[in-house]
């Protein structure tokens, strides 16, 4: 009822721990059972190792919270001796994360991992981190440059390549085009959106990068509109996201176009609650005479 | 949240902060404002949550 398939992979189900939320994606196993997990994505990994920005850098906010962690991780050389050893014993499948600097950076990243005798089912290239002083969502807000770096990356893989993009642009359907038309199995959307906070009664900013990446259930409607955008733009399946909480933002999501759905900022208060979902759509399937979630894509009118 | 793992501890840790618990350790005032915010938002969240499951 639940199964969902992109490409050539099948998921038991539509649910994915999203990047950056999940850690690598194993840390979590002692107490969440990673079996009821479509799907964990691990850190963003980068060619060299990165500390991330200095402190404060998470800001817990209502409905929501403001990260600016900067992609902190170890290193792809790291990752490849350490943790994807680690990985490949999780009971689920899981995905890559991949960002850089330049076009390089995440050719050499995909290059190291492709070498590694690892289990992933696919890579999700962040082009759209809105935390990062150079690279990341420049990538992502030119529809020239996503073409570009999709296409070099598609000719060094072929396990399922996703772009993830960034909701700060004009036309996310003409980006979402762009990497398609590049060879992306699939489009992640949407990553954080832009924010600031300040202390009211010191004027300072409240995190250290000034700027940060707003995600959680405030930026839901916000992310719901950013997929229905892509669905009418593209064919490819498209990993929704953005302030979900509930089972019932999940059928949101999938009814405005999405195949699969991510999420993150939920794991910051409990990665168990995830694996709570699955029992909650087939009931709400079968409460609706629906036999697959696969029937629920796009599934959407007019009111 | 009932049991949280070493491996889950460091993890928010370093997620938190850049070197992890070592941070944490030098600074216990940030440790115990973050601390504070973070459980308050937890509740926020769990309202939310529960308010939808109640709607369901």
């Amino acid at each position: 009822m639940l199964k969902i398939k992109i490409k050539d992979i099948e998921f038991n189900n539509p649910i994915i721990a999203s990047s950056g939320t999940f850690g690598y994606g194993y840390e979590v196993a002692d107490f969440v059972d990673l079996s009821k997990l479509g799907c964990v994505i691990t850190k963003s990994i980068t060619l060299e190792p990165r500390n991330g920005n200095s402190s404060p850098r998470i800001h817990e906010s209502e409905s929501g919270m403001i990260n600016s962690i900067g992609l902190a991780n170890v290193g792809v050389d790291k990752f490849c001796n350490n943790e994807i050893q680690k990985l490949n014993n999780i009971n689920t499948k899981f995905i890559i994360s991949i960002a850089g600097k330049k076009y390089q950076d995440y050719l050499d990243v995909i290059k190291k991992i492709e070498a590694t005798k690892s289990n992933h089912v696919g890579y999700e290239v962040n082009v759209s981190c809105p935390n990062t002083s150079s690279g990341g969502m420049e990538f992502g807000v030119d529809a020239k440059m996503t073409h570009k770096l999709t296409s070099e990356l598609r000719q060094e893989t072929d396990k399922l390549l996703i772009v993830k993009l960034s909701p700060n642009v004009t036309s996310i359907g003409k980006i979402a085009l762009a990497a398609e038309s590049a060879g992306a199995d699939a489009i992640s959307a949407v990553n954080t959106f832009v924010g600031l906070s300040l202390d009211y009664k010191t004027g300072k900013f409240v995190l250290s990068n000034k700027f940060g990446g707003v995600s959680g259930p405030a930026i839901k409607p916000m992310a719901l509109a950013k997929v229905y955008q892509i669905f009418n733009e593209v064919k490819i399946p498209i990993i929704g996201m953005g302030g979900i909480s509930s089972f019932k933002d999940v059928i949101e999501f999938i009814r405005a176009g999405a195949t699969m759905v991510q999420v993150g900022t939920l794991n910051y208060r409990d990665p168990a609650i995830l694996s709570t979902f699955n029992n909650q759509i087939e009931s709400f399937l079968k409460s609706i005479n629906i036999d697959s979630i696969s029937d629920l894509i796009g599934r959407h009118y007019e009111n | 949240m009932r049991k949280w793992s070493w491996s889950y501890i460091n993890w928010r840790l370093t997620t938190a902060y850049p070197g992890g618990w070592k941070y944490a350790l030098l600074h216990p005032v940030e440790l115990i404002r973050d601390l504070n915010n973070y459980l308050d938002w937890c509740q926020k969240i769990d309202y939310q949550i529960y308010a939808e499951e109640k709607d369901a």
